[in-house]
């Protein structure tokens, strides 16, 4: 294993460790050992995995989710066929094809009942899903139980300039994470880091973290799609990290913004700005917790491919370790009671 | 039925609270009889800003106790084990009287989800004195041929107490009153029937819980608003603070002949259900681990609530706070949210079972 890991040999690594949300076991293993030698590394009630690299200044809390699309069985038929309900906002049609990991062990393959004169795969509901397993009529609903959690089984695999992966929402996130505190020196802030968990059901791990850390400023990380942002345009990948200005349920704190401006200018990295109606980050989870905390948001571009599979670009996440490192860097200047 | 070494299942407390009305936010009645039930077996007792049942009670001393049945429960080194939240929603669905029109006529709205299918012809119970009424509709003669079929909205619909006028209406129901399902408690074989098992089922196995000292610490809620929005446990969760939280619901039974066979579950008298997901909630995995392990322990048979539907209080108590380990379980019952709901009683004695033996297996192994 190398001692500095870099983001070739992670982004594999973090891609392909199992964890929908509410059942991040698997990333949440593969993270302790990426964060190995880094600090002291624990997991909280909600599953969320917390590093804190201690340093004089303010309570800075970084947090990127860790949890990836997932899906449920609620039955198995008579054919010996898995149905499904879905676990996080991937759109039934996406799941078509995908190769599956069960509870971390068994394997299966996402089916679609498709209509014989079916020209449109859009509006596919997930109860038309279901999971082949390959077990038979007979041996799948032993093996299976109902409540069998399954997730994306894809290893982020480099093309070109791309990566493509299953998982990269956010795995790429939590990759840049890692990468940019591995080697840190110079730390300006308190620094508090978390992979949050059940991010996909509606930022619960964020909010729960950010509660029992009362940070004075945070950064959350995430991945934001092509086709999202509006107002000053499109984001597009290659032209660098974007920083959140609106999404839905949160705006940005001034000062906790000007903290990734300065970062960003120091660092010399180019920025886009994400302004998104929908979305919906943990970025509003952490604003409001508590009293508030000032929150600025920091989204890798991503492309999807309308399957499975997510592209972000390599510059993009270079570029984004870059910001990072140069945010947990720069002290915090937000006066008291800037809330 | 045997309690396996776990306190008995109060059929009486059920009976009392499915007939007493409490509709969300008017949970006195429910509040009432709970309260001066628990009274006497708790160490704390108070009604909490939102106005839920917030109950005490501690293990008994740690030390050896003569004629303790059960080696495995018996008193352990002293270990207190963690703060348990156990929480059961005393509201159920009902109406609401929002106006009261000349021919005197009651206009309502529904609180909580009822089917509007239900609601025509349906006798209802109106306030504290049980006024009854019943839900009136146009009457087929009078409604077009291409309507027949269709559900009549709920919005169309009115309580009529055979009130002549505005006026003696008004006198007898004011505006803001509430009205319940007018069932009565009845024992068929091991069946039940009444009105409000969601979640009355989870407030009586939660009442027969506190029965005998707890093997952990508890905290006991009876929460309120529940049907409209997790509203009580979520305050109570931020002030009780509990290490971990198990949830007693009664949820929808399966079975029902239009579904596909697969789809039918779960099933009234299969023991008690356990949730995975539902839309509020992931169920922490090694909270269900404990409760799995001590079914099968127990010999408790157990049974899935179907995945991906429904929410309860436990969505909210999870994300409280810094976060809290939650699990819910579940009395299945049929027909909930409707006028007469079924619950075998062997189930509700099985709920008890399992969550008294889930407290003894966490004191021991939890976290």
């Amino acid at each position: 294993m190398s001692p500095k890991p870099s983001l070739d040999s992670l982004l594999p690594a973090l891609s392909e460790a199992y964890g929908p949300p509410g059942r991040e076991e698997g990333i949440r293993a593969a993270l302790r050992r990426a964060l190995r030698g880094m600090g002291t590394v624990r997991e909280d009630a909600l599953g969320n995995l917390h590093l804190h690299l201690p340093g004089k200044g303010k309570r800075l809390l970084l947090t990127a989710h860790m949890d990836a699309p997932g899906l449920i069985v609620t039955r198995v038929d008579a054919s010996g066929l898995a149905r499904l309900t879905l676990l996080g906002p991937m759109p039934a049609a996406d799941w078509i094809g995908a190769v599956v990991s069960l509870d971390g062990s068994a394997r299966g393959v996402v089916g679609w009942d498709r209509p014989r004169d079916a020209k449109e795969t859009r509006e596919i509901e997930p109860e038309a899903l279901y999971l082949e397993t390959g077990l038979g009529a007979k041996q799948a609903p032993k093996k299976i139980e109902v409540g069998t959690v399954g997730a994306l089984l894809d290893r982020a695999e480099r093309l070109g300039d791309l990566w493509c992966g299953g998982n990269l929402d956010n795995r790429a996130g939590c990759a840049a994470v890692v990468a940019a505190l591995s080697g840190v020196r110079g730390l300006r802030n308190d620094l508090h880091v978390v992979f949050a968990a059940q991010s996909d059901l509606g930022a619960r791990g964020a909010g729960t973290s950010a509660f029992g850390l009362q940070p004075d400023v945070a950064v959350v990380l995430d991945v934001a799609f092509v086709g999202e942002s509006r107002g000053t345009g499109d984001i597009a990948l290659g032209k660098g990290p974007c920083l959140g200005l609106k999404e839905e349920g949160y705006l940005p704190h001034p000062r906790a913004l000007d903290l990734a401006k300065r970062a960003a200018k120091a660092a010399r990295v180019p920025h886009q700005w994400l302004i998104r109606e929908s979305g919906g980050s943990d970025a509003r989870a952490v604003r409001a917790s508590r009293a508030g905390v000032p929150t600025a948001l920091v989204a890798i571009p991503a492309r999807k491919t309308g399957g499975p599979r997510v592209l972000v670009n390599a510059n993009d996440l270079e570029q984004t370790v870059k910001l990072l490192r140069h945010i947990v860097t720069t002290p915090y200047t937000g006066e008291k009671g800037s809330r | 039925m045997s309690a396996n070494g776990a306190p008995k299942f109060r059929e009486d407390i059920l009976q009392k609270i499915s007939n007493a009305p409490g509709v969300s936010g008017g949970e006195e009645a429910i509040r009432s009889i709970l309260a001066e039930y628990a009274r006497e077996n708790v160490d704390s007792l108070e009604v909490d800003p939102m106005g839920s049942l917030v109950a005490r009670i501690d293990p008994a001393p740690a030390r050896p106790r003569a004629g303790a049945k059960s080696g495995r429960g018996s008193r352990n080194g002293g270990r207190r084990g963690p703060h348990v939240m156990l929480c059961a929603h005393m509201d159920e669905v009902g109406l609401m009287v929002t106006a009261v029109e000349k021919e005197g006529r009651l206009r309502f709205r529904r609180v909580g989800g009822i089917d509007p299918r239900i609601l025509p012809g349906q006798v209802f119970r109106i306030g504290a004195e049980g006024i009854r009424g019943v839900v009136g509709a146009l009457p087929p003669h009078l409604t077009p041929r291409a309507e027949r079929d269709k559900v009549t909205p709920a919005d169309d619909l009115y309580l009529d107490i055979g009130a002549r006028s505005r006026e003696e209406a008004e006198e007898r129901v004011p505006v803001g009153t509430y009205a319940v399902f007018d069932t009565t408690y009845e024992a068929w074989g091991t069946t039940r029937k009444g009105k409000a098992f969601d979640d009355r089922a989870g407030c009586a196995v939660l009442a027969s819980l506190i029965q005998r000292r707890p093997p952990v610490p508890v905290t006991a809620v009876w929460s309120v608003q529940e049907e409209v929005g997790l509203r009580g446990a979520a305050a109570a969760a931020r002030r009780v603070q509990p290490d971990l939280a198990i949830v007693l619901e009664g949820t929808a039974s399966g079975e029902s002949p239009g579904a596909p066979p697969d789809e039918q579950y779960p099933f009234m008298g299969k023991g008690p259900a356990l949730t995975v997901h539902d839309r509020t909630l992931m169920v922490h995995a090694r909270l269900l681990d404990r409760i799995e392990e001590t079914a099968k322990r127990h010999k408790v048979p157990t049974q899935w609530k179907r995945p991906g539907v429904g929410g309860t209080d436990a969505g909210r108590i999870a994300i409280s706070g810094a976060g809290v380990p939650s699990a819910v379980v579940s009395v299945v019952c049929r027909y909930i949210h409707a006028p007469a709901a079924f619950l075998d009683v062997r189930d509700a004695q099985r709920t008890v079972t399992l969550i008294w033996h889930t407290l003894e297996t966490l004191r021991k192994e939890w976290p």
